[in-house]
């Protein structure tokens, strides 16, 4: 039975790496179409939500049936519990990603109020905090999330930061309002995905050390 | 996950509905108790506090130890040649080791349910009649009640409330169990052993049983032994871990099946033993 056990782990595992994969690529992907203005990629990840959603409903009907076929403990069930969790939260993200790609079209034949800097630099601090939580999933190495409500603060003043300086360009000029308005919502979403990934590095630490944590 | 159905909380009300005191004071204490089968060492300095009214389990590996250990509390070890228990059992400030215990008199207070349900080849009524009736209750009325409330408590009065005097053997296998709990429950014990109760039962038996667990443990200490860890998980507030004799883990259920401490009782749960 372990062994059977053991086989549709890998597959669970292997199905979280290809979904973290796909929602990382969505929310990295948009923000360079937002920032490029390139309609073309913003619609190529809009059309990955499909492939998501999928990810989510396979690995939870896996899920589910590891739990009705082996009924797993301790560490078994502490890993299946948190991979409940984190098809939420991928979930989550790769649909903020749809959104960011979604706003993209919308701004389409408008340039952009000046170049694009906090959003994408903000996008990459949060991709890099998703990266690590799921390489501490992949390798139970806790140091690499050690430092993640601090990033995750860091990601809350860069969103206060860009709203601030999107107040700024309305004031000045109202018919920026409409673009500052859809930057300060991508700045949202952004921050929203950094919470995820301290959610996930809440879920991870439970899963390697059985106790739970508060990270945001 | 394993307080993912909330049970109502269990009562502090003892058996007459007066207070016997909390329910977390430990009723049955084991002092470094060990076993011998001749010269096999069964049971390896056993230390542990039994709450009262909470479902204390036993898992392990076949051969661990854990039946022997709960056949010690009722001195049923006593019957098999050889077998020597030492240390302290201590029942309610009393060592039940001690050679001034009467063993008949400890089981009264110490009951057994074993792995097959074992009737008395007589009536239902008989059946559960017959503790009290051995320690002298005779009057017609107060057996009676006796044994309503015995059956009641056992869950099993509606079903035979009409054929109390019909054989025992023409009960199912679940029903023939709950008379055996039933029957345990006449001399009015405090603690109940159950060594693999469900073990020959189908699921329904099985869940019916596992249902009065949980409605004993209001008014009785009840240890269980178990293979089936799933059972163990739904049944028990406290889990023991056996291996070769030694409590390995003693400790919450929900702690011991979600993350136990120690290496060798997470390798068991999880099935990769050996």
């Amino acid at each position: 039975m372990p062994e059977k056990l053991d086989v549709d782990l890998e597959k669970l595992m292997a199905g979280i790496d290809g979904m973290a994969g796909l929602a990382r690529g969505m929310l990295i992907d948009s923000v360079r179409a937002l920032r490029e203005q390139d309609i073309e990629l913003a619609n190529d990840v809009m059309s990955r939500k499909k492939t998501l959603y999928d990810y989510d409903d396979d690995i939870e009907d896996l899920a589910l049936k590891m739990l009705t076929l082996y009924s797993p403990m301790a560490s078994d069930l502490r890993k299946i519990a948190t991979i409940f969790k984190i098809i939420t939260y991928l979930n989550r993200i790769g649909r903020y990603g749809y959104d960011i790609a979604k706003i993209t079209t919308h701004l389409a034949g408008e340039p952009h109020v000046k170049k694009l800097v906090h959003i994408p630099l903000m996008a990459e601090k949060v991709a890099c905090m998703i990266e690590d939580v799921l390489n501490a999933f992949k390798t139970r190495d806790l140091s690499k999330i050690k430092d993640l409500a601090e990033r995750d603060n860091d990601v809350d003043q860069m969103r206060y930061a860009i709203f601030r300086e999107c107040l700024t360009y309305m004031m000045e000029d109202p018919k920026t309002i409409t673009r500052c308005t859809d930057y300060i919502m991508v700045a949202r979403y952004l921050e929203r995905c950094g919470d995820h990934a301290c959610k996930i590095g809440e879920k991870v630490h439970y899963m390697v050390t059985g106790e739970r944590i508060e990270l945001n | 996950m394993f307080g993912m159905v909330k049970r109502p909380e269990v009562s502090d009300r003892g058996r007459n509905g007066t207070s016997d005191g909390p329910a977390s004071i430990e009723m049955i204490m084991l002092r470094n108790v060990n076993i011998h089968y001749g010269s096999n060492h069964a049971v390896k300095g056993v230390s542990m506090d039994i709450k009262t009214r909470k479902v204390t389990a036993f898992i392990g590996p076949s051969g661990c130890g854990k039946s022997t250990l709960l056949r010690a509390m009722n001195r049923m070890n006593d019957e098999i040649d050889g077998c020597k228990t030492e240390g302290e059992i201590v029942l309610k400030g009393t060592n039940v080791l001690g050679k001034k215990v009467d063993p008949v008199a400890l089981r009264t207070k110490v009951g057994m349910v074993f792995q097959k349900p074992n009737p008395f080849p007589k009536s239902i009524y008989d059946n559960v009649a017959y503790g009290p009736k051995i320690h002298g209750m005779r009057k017609k009325r107060s057996l009676d009640e006796r044994v309503e409330l015995s059956l009641k408590r056992a869950a099993l009065w509606d079903e035979v409330k009409d054929r109390l005097h019909e054989s025992a053997m023409g009960l199912s296998g679940g029903q023939q169990q709950r008379l055996c709990i039933a029957r345990a429950l006449a001399v009015e014990p405090d603690v109940i052993l159950m060594d693999e109760p469900c073990s020959a039962l189908d699921p329904i038996a099985t869940s019916k049983i596992e249902d009065l667990i949980f409605e004993l443990k209001k008014n009785y200490t009840v240890i269980i032994v178990t293979h089936n860890m799933q059972q163990a998980a739904r049944v028990s507030d406290e889990t023991g871990f056996m291996y070769l004799g030694e409590l390995i883990e003693f400790g919450p259920t929900k702690q011991i099946f979600e993350n136990p401490k120690n290496k060798l009782t997470e390798n068991y749960i999880t099935g990769r033993f050996g």
